[in-house]
């Protein structure tokens, strides 16, 4: 199911990658040190990022910066123990030394080890992969970029009662060439286009935010036609106008009431209690003195009624535009779709070679990723997304007799095992007999995951789903970012326990 | 890098600048660490780079670019990157000339021993402390990390070494040691740390006996009800919920924009006279870099003095809108976030936090605190889980464990019922007590 990205897998056993050859032969020097040294297994990512970041605030520049990285990690196995050591030296020694480096870690892992570690089989893949991308980013003038942001600025600023103006655009590109010692040689580009803005208003009392399109930017892995594909200063004025409204907009009420949750908000949520808990290495208890844990415990597959007969939702890396689509995770595994939640029913993990015998499976399901060659991979969320329903927005307010309406997150916080979290959102509606009828400001809900998704009873239809994203996604030790999509459509939750966090 | 290396390079830059307003900052280092879980080394990694940003500074007009290629082309290619950056946008009125020259008081923060520690190192010490839980039954699971330079955590890379084309020079560099260890049975845990300068501070077998010994008292936590307790905040917590009043309300950009508690405020009583809160990188806890991202000397800051309001930390746009001078606390400039107080040293009392324990009939002991978020900014009402360790408070002593709750919690609230604090010490990157609090709102319950 790859209908508008671009794969061209070879067999051939010459390298198909353009990579130059300078930097081709680091690649297989480090692979062939790591060998000599007594690797068992061994990759090597060497990875060329580029990434711009333009911000404008309040009719001002807040930052043009232009960033470049390129460096190569290695990553080992001996004796069952794992290495990894990264340079951003690209020279012949310092290559050598960063080979040598990893394996040493390597022994010193393999002395305190339970089970030496054993990869699922994967095969070799020699390839060229890049994300569909029409126009180049990088080749659109810095002008050109930054006069729809001050256009956008200005939209903001004109609505009287806005403090705070801010906008931004942010655009990636990553080229990986992966060589391992089972015969994987992978060449993989992608790149990446958002941005979004805010306007914020201050009283004596509150500090009141709206964005567009969602909370931290609207984001695909397309090129800048992504870009031109969105309604940015046409949404400007209402944008402004709504977080003026909401300083003097009624609180949101305290005690349980049906919500509906708009798409952006409902993916933070999908992100925060499905996606973080079904990750196979927290539910092995390998994050466990950082992120945490998880409730998704092994014996609970294919057992737990994780929702309602509403709720199913697929893990995908193949689809089309999202943050978290490539042909190949960092481990070398083809991207894949399957489901975490069937019906209901909790199905499915997100796993790496590493873990996908735990749980009776022979082939990892292609979740593992580094944010850059200086870390190492590791499980990340793929693309995970709340499958549509049927019926539009509209039809779902209209179905709703008294309950609230929640749109765009403006906070998050989850416990470690992934129950109990609250959210707080930058605006609601009040719907009675299925309309809109006021405003709502500080709406937060707050509920125990299972139970939440179990009183889902009305998820929206195709017409109103969307790929929403989140690129500030944080897991690991050293701590790493990474983005991935959730698609959805707005849905509806049965009795929620609403206005939390404002009785002090 | 050491110094003569990053000077040599910085002039580089310099040089290869032809007369136009620059500005070069180094980062970077080495960095490691070794990952456990389950009783074994579950990941072991290390990173060594430098990254070379630059800022061409063109009238009213300034690019950036960023790199890790510092050959001479490399050099070339990022001033032209920001040249052509800066050539192409809107002035922007408020943006300062690049400062000069500074002098910076020098601090004693690296350790070469702690530089030099590899793998063998990290692993003997783990052992320890995996051997420690595995002896009381206990699964555990943590971090040893080591590294000299200053990569932190997320990958962000801050100053090491700034040179610009007026004259200024400045170089820090610090070594650092992190020890965390959680040990786990079910769903009872129990957590430790330790992070200093230097990995001779570092007993990851002690660690382990404190974890080991929070994870069986949490065994069979009992329910109670969300409300207001009195509660004792271990200094991790604590650390935690300033970390994010820190980011929220106590730069001058936040008060300038009445974003913060302190906007219109300062001179006021904000808080409880037993608050007196800092920002000191000096402070020997600390050993933090003497200079901010643009290389102005970093002042020692009392923010809160015995609850009055003194004022935030400034970087040099928010304190040339008000007159003043700059304190040292920027980031990159120009930035959208504004300055950042860093080192935060909350003034302590003395003895152990378990004296707080004394005369609290009802209350609550707070190991830590976890994925804390921000509810309401002017109030500094943040949201967050209890975690690795919530313990009953009865009659004066710990009684049983409690199941975890989620608070919502105003900072600037619990800082006025401050009852007691013990002495100071650092955790989660600042410097403060555990503070015994009456009337915390706990306000729902987990699973466990």
């Amino acid at each position: 199911m790859r209908s508008d990205t671009e794969i061209r897998a070879t067999s051939s056993s010459s390298a198909p990658s353009s990579f130059a050859s300078g930097v081709r032969s680091l690649v297989e020097q480090a692979l062939d040190t790591a060998r000599q040294r007594g690797a068992d297994y061994a990759d090597v990512r060497l990875l060329e990022t580029a990434r711009e970041d333009l911000q404008v605030k309040n009719a001002q520049v807040g930052s043009v910066d232009r960033s470049d990285s390129v460096g190569l990690g290695v990553r080992v196995l001996v004796q069952g123990g794992w290495g990894y050591a990264a340079t951003g030296f690209l020279t012949k020694d310092a290559v050598d030394a960063c080979a040598a480096e990893a394996v040493g870690i390597a022994r010193a892992s393999s002395g305190l080890l339970q089970t030496p570690v054993r990869l699922a089989p994967e095969p070799p893949h020699r390839a060229v992969w890049s994300s569909p991308c029409e126009v180049d980013p990088f080749h659109v003038p810095l002008e050109r970029k930054l006069d729809l942001l001050f256009r956008i600025d200005d939209t903001l600023r004109r609505v009287t009662g806005v403090a705070i103006a801010e906008g931004f655009f942010t655009f990636v590109k990553k080229r990986q060439l992966y060589v391992s010692t089972e015969g994987s040689d992978i060449d993989q580009t992608i790149v990446r286009s958002g941005g979004g803005y805010s306007a914020t208003a201050v009283s004596a009392t509150e500090v009141q935010r709206r964005s567009f399109p969602q909370a931290e930017g609207f984001h695909q892995t397309r090129g800048y036609e992504f870009i031109e594909s969105i309604p940015w200063v046409e949404n400007a004025e209402r944008v402004g106008e709504e977080a003026v409204a909401l300083l003097t907009a009624d609180p949101c009420p305290q005690g349980e009431r049906d919500i509906i949750l708009e798409g952006s908000q409902l993916a933070l949520q999908i992100h925060e209690s499905v996606g973080h808990p079904a990750e196979l290495d927290r539910v092995l208890g390998m994050e466990a003195n950082y992120a945490g844990t998880s409730f998704l415990t092994t014996d609970q597959l294919r057992v737990l009624r994780f929702g309602s007969e509403h709720v199913t939702l697929m893990a995908d890396g193949t689809l089309p535009g999202g943050l978290a689509t490539f042909g190949y995770d960092d481990e070398g595994v083809e991207a894949q779709r399957w489901p975490i939640v069937e019906d209901g029913l909790f199905v499915g993990y997100l796993t790496s070679r590493e873990l996908a015998h735990t749980i009776g499976e022979s082939r990892s399901r292609g979740c593992v990723r580094a944010d850059g060659w200086h870390h190492v991979p590791m499980i990340r969320m793929v693309n995970l997304s709340l499958m549509p329903g049927r019926g539009s927005l509209d039809d779902l307010l209209a179905d709703t007799y008294d309950g609230l309406y929640l749109e765009t997150n403006r906070s998050w916080s989850i416990d470690q095992l992934r129950y109990n979290f609250q959210f707080k959102t930058e605006i609601a509606w009040e719907i009675k007999k299925g309309r809109r009828v006021r405003m709502l400001r500080n709406p937060t809900y707050q509920g125990i995951t299972p139970r939440f998704w179990n009183s889902c009873d009305f998820v929206c239809g195709p017409e109103a789903w969307k790929p929403w994203g989140v690129t500030n996604c944080g897991k690991g030790q050293p701590g790493q970012v990474a983005e991935m999509t959730h698609g959805a459509a707005p849905a509806r939750f049965r009795k929620v326990n609403v206005g939390v966090g404002y009785d002090d | 890098m050491t110094e003569s290396e990053a000077r040599a390079l910085l002039d580089e830059v310099l040089v290869a600048a032809q007369g136009r307003e620059v500005e070069a900052v180094l980062g970077g280092g080495v960095s490691r660490l070794t990952r456990f879980a389950n009783n074994e080394i579950t990941q072991n990694v290390s990173e060594n780079r430098v990254e070379l940003s630059v800022r061409v500074v063109d009238g009213k007009r300034t690019g950036r670019a960023n790199g890790n290629d510092l050959s001479k082309e490399g050099i070339e290619r990022l001033l032209d990157s920001a040249a052509a950056a800066a050539r192409v946008q809107p002035e922007i009125p408020d943006l300062l000339p690049l400062p000069g020259p500074q002098s910076y008081r020098s601090v004693d923060a690296d350790d070469s021993t702690t530089g030099n520690l590899g793998a063998d190192g990290r692993a003997s010490e783990v052992k320890r402390a995996v051997e420690r839980c595995v002896e009381a039954g206990v699964t555990a699971a943590g971090i040893y990390e080591t590294g000299r330079g200053t990569i932190g955590d997320y990958g962000m890379v801050d100053a090491m070494a700034i040179a610009n084309t007026r004259g200024l020079a400045a170089y820090h560099r610090g070594t650092h040691a992190t020890f965390r260890i959680s040990a786990l049975d079910g769903a009872a845990s129990g957590w430790a740390e330790r992070e200093s300068w230097r990995a001779s501070d570092v007993d990851g077998a002690a660690l382990a006996d404190r974890a080991v010994e929070k994870a069986i008292r949490s065994r069979g936590a009992k329910s109670w009800d969300p409300g207001a307790y009195t509660v004792v905040l271990e200094p991790a917590a604590v650390a935690d919920l300033l970390t994010d009043l820190s980011w929220i309300s106590l730069g001058a950009l936040a008060v300038q924009e009445g974003r913060s508690f302190l906007s219109g405020r300062i001179g006021e009583r904000v808080v409880g006279e037993n608050v007196t809160l800092r920002d000191d990188p000096f402070h020997p806890l600390h050993r933090g870099s003497p200079f901010d991202a643009e290389g102005i000397p970093t002042r020692p800051t009392t923010l809160i003095e015995r609850g009055i309001a003194r004022g935030p930390v400034y970087d040099r746009p928010t304190a040339a809108k008000e007159g003043k001078e700059s304190t040292g606390h920027s980031l990159p400039i120009p930035n959208t976030i504004g300055p950042l107080a860093r080192h935060l040293v909350l003034e302590g009392g003395a003895g152990p936090a378990e004296a707080l324990l004394d005369g609290i009939e009802r209350g609550l002991w707070v190991t830590r605190v976890w994925y804390t978020n921000v509810v309401d900014p002017m109030t500094a009402t943040l949201t967050g889980m209890t975690r690795d360790g919530l313990f009953a408070i009865e009659k004066g002593r710990i009684t049983h464990a409690v199941r975890n709750f989620r608070f919502n919690q105003s900072v600037v609230e619990m800082l006025k019922r401050v009852e007691g604090m013990s002495e100071a010490v650092r955790a989660g990157g600042v410097v403060c007590p555990a503070l015994r609090i009456q009337g915390f709102h706990m306000s729902s319950v987990t699973e466990f």
